[in-house]
């Protein structure tokens, strides 16, 4: 509560008052609502101070509705000048949480006394204090003993759920993005789609109180600079961020998630441009560890990587709204994808830390384990999930895990940087026999090995080496000479997600053998 | 009336504006009548002036069923498909 210094509120006749008052008379402002007993018991009260002190007291009541005014007058016969504060404005400024609030001005507009509620005590000092600035002193004709001893007030309009933020969003000054106004007769949700904001799918209108709403979820600056976007290096704001948020259905706690993958996806070493730009079709995909995955209740169990999640579809999806709205990253201009894929959208999930053996990703990135990361990878294939429901040993399964990846991209090619999402049930094989995620590569490196020879074009198939690469390996007698399917161990990205329903584990192939994109993790900051 | 706010960088104005206006008649001129009262007039008028002043350019008549809803998609649909220009009668 703090009183008002500076104002102006009309009557429902039109006639504005303003504040300070002329010629230095001393003000008593109430500010009231219909549906408050405390109003409506003190109503008259403050009317009786008008009568009794209009010599030199200017009482005005501000009326939180529009539509009251005229109800308060008539119910309590009021002469006193009833103020429209319907856009709450003035309360707003006033900041009071409770009605009645009444602030006493003396004559050059100090405030001098404020309550709000009712206490008779109070009030009587209150009152007594207004005839005195009015210049007459003693006490209006109200008898005090009739009335209650206290009544607590109600909760102001301005405070009510809905209402606030609406205020906020218009008031506080968090936000400068441009208001886009859509006709009255238009259907927002078709306008979005006519303005090419949107992925294909419907988003949710961008209003002024959502993305306020949305900002209360992180402590960095409306206006902080987060990144600048690649195609069109467009800077994006933490507004920015958060209007597309809203669009993709996030909720204001992930937002901080979102910010860091807008800042990861925008490094140097992440390159978001060539990842929306290939005629590949890669996309970020985002792995989070911590305690954020329970705060926010991102599925890292079953179907951890399909539909029905709210924090990992917004997220991921939110992203990409970024990337196009702000970067202007969108199919037929910068994006050449030449077939794409529903990944696309949104492809974004969290790591069962509790069924996994092993060290989680962050960890193995050099972070602590109670930290909040985010990993961004850019993957070019879909979800490809495979069956082992036979191996008992750790050494078959990582067997069978090579066997699943040794046709990526096809099977006489290299690859790179390849996600693979090893379910609850198969960790459990590898955790049995100790196998650490260093193990379990070194077998998949070995086991993808092929002799050269295999790895030549030849007339079945134009894919593979050309054959005058065999001098380069030394001639013939090089046919025989194994040649690795992954360049490092480390291309081979470990993770365990899913439920422990079924003995299946997923691969995701990577984009461009990984030489233009390096997988990239970032501590979420609040 | 909604409001929301802008996602994207604001380096471009919000899409309102006219396509841009062509240089001269060429092609097919659609001709659309909304179903106002003397929409049928006017357009006879300015039917006769287009192939008086562009002989070579050809008109092809549509009207909405109603005058109070948008054209209906097919009306939208076949002068997208069939016309480089339309002309639309808005007045009575």
């Amino acid at each position: 509560m703090r009183a008002p210094s500076n104002f102006s509120l009309a009557d429902s006749s039109g006639t504005q008052f303003h504040f300070p008052r002329p010629q230095s008379r001393a003000c008593l402002l109430a500010i009231v609502k219909e549906d408050c007993d405390t109003c409506n018991l003190t109503l008259p009260l403050i009317e009786a101070l008008h009568r009794d002190a209009n010599e030199g007291l200017d009482v005005l009541v501000a009326v939180q509705k529009r539509d009251d005014i005229d109800v308060l007058r008539d119910r309590h016969s009021l002469t006193m000048p009833l103020l429209d504060d319907d856009d709450l404005d003035l309360s707003y400024d006033a900041d009071i949480d409770t009605v009645p609030s009444l602030f006493l001005y003396d004559g050059e507009g100090a405030s001098q006394i404020e309550t709000f509620g009712f206490d008779r005590h109070e009030w009587r000092e209150l009152s007594r204090e207004a005839m005195t600035l009015a210049g007459l002193g003693g006490e209006p004709g109200i008898d005090w003993d009739a009335l209650p001893v206290q009544r607590p007030g109600c909760g102001a309009r301005n405070y009510e759920p809905g209402v606030y933020e609406k205020l906020q969003a218009r008031k506080s000054g968090d936000l400068m993005a441009r208001v886009v106004e859509i006709a009255d007769r238009a259907d927002e949700h078709e306008f979005t789609y006519e303005q090419d904001y949107t992925d294909g799918f419907p988003v949710v209108p961008p209003t002024s109180e959502r993305v306020w709403k949305m900002l209360q979820g992180t402590k960095r600056d409306p206006q902080e600079e987060v990144a600048v976007v690649p195609p069109n290096l467009a800077p994006i704001t933490v507004e920015k961020v958060a209007i597309n948020a809203v669009m993709a259905g996030a909720k204001p706690e992930y937002l901080p998630a979102i910010i860091t993958l807008v800042e990861i996806a925008c490094t140097e070493s992440f390159n978001i441009h060539g990842v929306l730009a290939t005629t590949m079709g890669a996309t970020p995909v985002g792995i989070f560890n911590g305690p954020i995955r329970d705060r926010i209740q991102m599925n890292y169990g079953g179907n951890a990587l399909g539909q029905g999640n709210r924090a990992n579809a917004a997220i991921g999806r939110a992203l990409r709204l970024c990337a196009r709205n702000v970067g202007g990253s969108k199919p037929g201009g910068t994006d050449r994808a030449t077939q794409g894929g529903p990944h696309r959208l949104t492809m974004n999930f969290a790591e069962n830390e509790a069924a996994s053996p092993w060290e989680s990703l962050a960890v193995e990135k050099g972070f602590e384990p109670g930290d909040d990361v985010a990993t961004l990878i850019a993957l070019s294939g879909g979800p490809n999930t495979f069956a082992d429901e036979r191996s008992r040993t750790a050494r078959q399964l990582a067997g069978s895990f090579a066997l699943a990846l040794a046709p990526l991209q096809d099977p006489k090619s290299s690859t790179s940087d390849t996600l693979v999402v090893v379910s609850p049930d198969h960790a459990g094989i590898f955790a049995r026999d100790n196998w650490s995620k260093d193990d379990v590569r070194e077998c998949i490196m070995e086991d993808t090995r092929v002799p050269l020879k295999m790895r030549i074009r030849d007339d079945k198939s134009g894919a593979g080496l050309p054959p005058g690469i065999i001098k380069r390996f030394g001639g013939e007698a090089a046919l025989d000479h194994p040649v690795a399917k992954f360049q490092k161990p480390e291309n081979i990205i470990l993770v365990v997600a899913g439920s422990p329903a079924a003995k299946f584990s997923t691969i995701l192939g990577g984009w461009a053998g990984g030489v233009y994109s390096t997988p990239t993790s970032q501590r979420i900051g609040a | 009336m909604v409001a929301i706010l802008d996602p994207t960088d604001e380096r471009v104005p919000v899409k309102r504006e006219l396509t841009p206006r062509p240089e001269a008649l060429h092609g097919t001129v659609a001709l659309l009548d909304i179903s106002k009262p003397r929409g049928d007039v006017f357009l006879d008028r300015l039917e006769e002036l287009v192939q008086e002043r562009a002989p070579g350019v050809k008109t092809v008549r549509y009207m909405k069923p109603t005058v109070a809803k948008p054209a209906p998609e097919e009306i939208k649909r076949a002068i997208l498909e069939e016309a480089d220009f339309v002309i639309e009668a808005l007045a009575d």
